[in-house]
């Protein structure tokens, strides 16, 4: 069983650890309702 | 697009193995104006300096997301004038998902990367004859046709 996807909540830190990591970021924009 | 999309188990692993994922609300400022946000699910791929070089506005089958993925990865290094890296990419939509919505454009930028790497126009006409046979349908074998005339 995979686990969840542990999604960052703040955009700078996902530009920090993307640019640590040398990956790309995944944003999805939704909807909370 | 959790409900659709994330629960599976093939799609998780593929994120959490090549991408930083970052969930905002649609409405989250500045991001939401600097991305042109108008309508969820909004799904942005950034390279890792948060440029833009993929998007999907509105839900996507399970089975269309990996391919989404790596298509997006391909067109960060397309972008990036990186095209034997793109190549690459563009392939691997094409061998393991070559029924997908992203397989059209994968062959697209798969053939004009290939005439960016050596000026030859072959692989411009290459793609509009596959375009043709595999994916008549497509938006992307219209804007091939130019290639059937070189």
């Amino acid at each position: 069983m995979a686990e969840k996807i542990k999604w960052e909540s703040d955009f700078n830190q996902a530009l920090e650890r993307a640019a640590s990591e040398q990956r790309p970021i995944l944003v999805d924009f939704f909807n909370p309702g | 697009m959790e409900s659709v999309t994330f629960p599976k188990d093939e799609v998780v692993n593929f994120v959490m193995k090549n991408f930083v994922p970052l969930r905002l609300a649609h409405d989250t400022q500045p991001h939401a104006t600097d991305f042109n946000v108008k309508w969820t699910p909004t799904i942005v791929i950034l390279d890792s300096r948060g440029k833009e070089h993929h998007r999907i506005v509105g839900f996507m089958r399970g089975d269309e997301f990996i391919p989404f993925l790596i298509l997006g990865m391909g067109k960060i290094h397309y972008d990036n004038g990186e095209y034997e890296v793109a190549i690459n990419y563009f392939n691997q939509v094409l061998q393991d998902y070559p029924n997908s919505g992203s397989a059209p454009e994968a062959v697209f930028l798969r053939g004009v990367s290939s005439f960016k790497k050596t000026n030859e126009t072959e692989p411009l006409k290459e793609t509009y004859k596959l375009l043709t046979e595999k994916y008549p349908d497509s938006d992307w074998t219209k804007r091939a046709f130019p290639y059937s005339l070189l």
